[in-house]
């Protein structure tokens, strides 16, 4: 006679599996630190998602050194008009900061501490890493690492999409 | 998740399919060098990629991988008589050589040349690190013979064993390079396994126990990072690799060997699992030969005569639900490997991964796949070699190390991630 576990992990069996959705949908907010990024996502937003949605951080990137920045104004969705991170960060399940190798991510640390104190999942992707000097991506870790859960260096912006897709965004 | 469509693309390997073509350019390890331990000794079956083939060594130690079954009337040569270089039929006396070369048929007259028109799909197998590889691609495309590390160190130096398992090769990559489950599924075992017990590193994994993972791509693969937390501003980075198809290299702990997979099809519902363990600068210890032969680390006990592990899914992998309840096995089965392959197995032999629900912590698995799908797309596509092929790509390692906080660890632990003969690993 066979096992429990011979018969139930036959592809026969498999058959019986129930085919019911089980999982309900995902927010995913998916935000861009700098210029450079930002246009990788404006690409991204174009097409169709289930639940992910896009926004730029990119002024507080390209803010002038020294000069206060108010914490309210700097996230925008891509059509430029103003949101607030916490209200974004609230109804969030994963947060995705995408910044570009070299470039200013210190966007990361704000939407990190968002993100921290209401305990949803942050990932980092950094484009152009593998590429980028070590200074560069140095300068990059050093800005997404306290904030991110989980860190990708990829070579191409694709993966994004694909990243995207994988989690159901 | 994965669209159907493409979970078949990259979990379908026979022949004519794009994965399929894909395997089909890699040096792959066939058999145990041990398999065909003399000259004339018997044929071993051997099923690879969805073909069944037969392994032999002829008179003069010529290592062949042939078609199992005679081209006359279709009978497995596994019977053959191995004898005077070459595997002769036992039905009607049809004699092959190591290149599938028919070179007798008893009863056609010799004059007639009629054994010329006959022979069998072959392949190369070579002997390597105890390993003998085969290369089923166009012999035009061939790429040059495999060198990693584990293949090139003394014998003394490697112990190599294969085990069966019943899921396709997907399945089973997947859950080598998915670092987070290991601190559920093989929880516990990190400080009694002879093969990890002892190095300062387990004392970083179990003082932090929440890791963080960075996933990087290689040129030929994956690294995934998992840092925890060390003294003074630094991290304790295990580095696993992926270098394609499917070889992965799992960090090693203190003087311990550093050791890894590979995942073969079989056909697309079986995979063998390659696993050695090496050290790059000194022999292993009879006991630590011992403890691997036992099952110990990532090997496991087989039957005896076969590579089906004892603990099987015909005996419910010996699964001890009071070891599971007392917090000495995490899911009560025992060992690394076959905590695996129960895991990887249950989920029937080739998952649906349109249903899965993957998260954050599942990046590696995505890029992975991410990866896989370009490579094979570019190969069907534009006949790019994918990556692997290298011999750069190869000549990599794990490493275990401690680096400062703001470090990219794909560059400060650049020379610990390449293969550097007569130097020791980075473990910590």
């Amino acid at each position: 006679m066979l096992s429990e576990s011979a018969r139930m992990s036959s592809a026969a069996e498999a058959r019986f599996r129930i085919d019911a959705p089980n999982s309900k949908p995902r927010h995913v907010k998916v935000i861009a630190l700098d210029s450079t990024s930002e246009a990788v996502v404006k690409h991204l937003a174009e097409r169709r998602w289930n639940n992910a949605s896009f926004f730029t951080a990119s002024a507080f990137a390209s803010a002038p050194p020294g000069r206060g920045f108010s914490i309210q104004g700097w996230l925008s969705d891509l059509a430029g008009r103003t949101t607030d991170l916490i209200d974004e960060v609230n109804s969030a399940d994963l947060v995705v900061m995408v910044a570009t190798a070299g470039e200013n991510a210190q966007a990361a640390t704000l939407i990190g501490e968002a993100c921290s104190v209401k305990r949803v999942n942050t990932t980092g992707l950094i484009l152009g890493g593998v590429h980028a000097t070590d200074q560069m991506l140095s300068k990059t870790l050093a800005h997404l690492r306290p904030w991110s859960l989980m860190l990708v260096i990829a070579t191409r912006e694709d993966y994004i999409e694909d990243m995207l897709t994988a989690l159901r965004a | 998740m994965l669209r159907k469509e493409q979970n078949d693309l990259l979990t379908q390997t026979g022949p004519g399919t794009p994965c399929g073509s894909f395997f089909r350019s890699y040096w792959l390890p066939a058999l145990l060098a041990e398999e065909l331990p003399e000259n004339d000794c018997p044929p071993v079956r051997v099923k690879l990629l969805s073909e069944r083939l037969l392994a032999f060594r002829d008179s003069g130690g010529r290592l062949g991988l042939i078609d199992e079954f005679c081209a006359h009337r279709g009978v497995s040569l596994w019977f053959g008589r191995n004898e005077e270089n070459g595997l002769r039929c036992p039905y009607h006396g049809w004699k092959y050589d190591v290149t599938g070369q028919c070179i007798d048929v008893p009863s056609e007259p010799e004059e007639s040349g009629f054994c010329r028109k006959i022979r069998l799909k072959s392949y190369p197998l070579i002997e390597r690190g105890g390993i003998l590889w085969t290369y089923m691609g166009p012999a035009q495309e061939a790429p040059p013979l495999p060198e990693w590390e584990f293949a090139l160190v003394p014998d003394q130096h490697r112990f190599v064993s294969k085990r069966l398992q019943e899921s396709n090769w997907l399945q089973a990559l997947e859950g080598g390079i998915d670092s987070s489950h290991v601190s559920f599924l093989h929880r516990g075992d990190l400080n009694s396994d002879p093969l990890f017990k002892g190095a300062k590193g387990n004392q970083y994994n179990l003082a932090d126990s929440r890791p963080v993972f960075e996933v990087v791509e290689s040129a030929g693969g994956l690294y995934i990072g998992a840092r925890r937390n060390a003294e003074d501003d630094h991290y304790y980075w295990r580095i696993t690799q992926w270098v394609m198809p499917s070889f992965t290299m799992i960090p090693p702990r203190g003087n311990h060997s550093v050791h890894g997979h590979f995942w073969i099809p079989i056909d697309d519902e079986n995979c063998w699992t390659w696993s050695f363990d090496y050290h790059p600068i000194r022999s292993l210890t009879e006991a630590e030969l011992a403890a691997m032969r036992d099952g110990k680390g990532i090997h496991v006990k087989c039957a005896p005569g076969t590579f089906r592990s004892v603990a099987n899914k015909d005996n419910d992998y010996l699964i001890d639900r009071a070891a599971q309840k007392a917090g000495q096995r995490y899911s009560g089965v025992e060992g690394f490997g076959m905590q695996d392959a129960s895991i990887q197995e249950s989920m029937g032999p080739i998952v649906d991964r349109s249903k899965e629900n993957l998260v954050s912590t599942d990046n590696g698995i995505i890029m992975a796949r991410h990866r896989l799908l370009r490579a094979i797309k570019a190969l069907v596509d534009k006949g790019e070699r994918p990556p692997g092929l290298d011999l750069a790509h190869q000549r990599v390692r794990s490493a275990a190390v401690v680096l400062p906080r703001h470090h990219a660890f794909k560059d400060a632990a650049r020379e610990a991630l390449m293969a550097r003969p007569g130097i020791a690993p980075a473990s910590v």
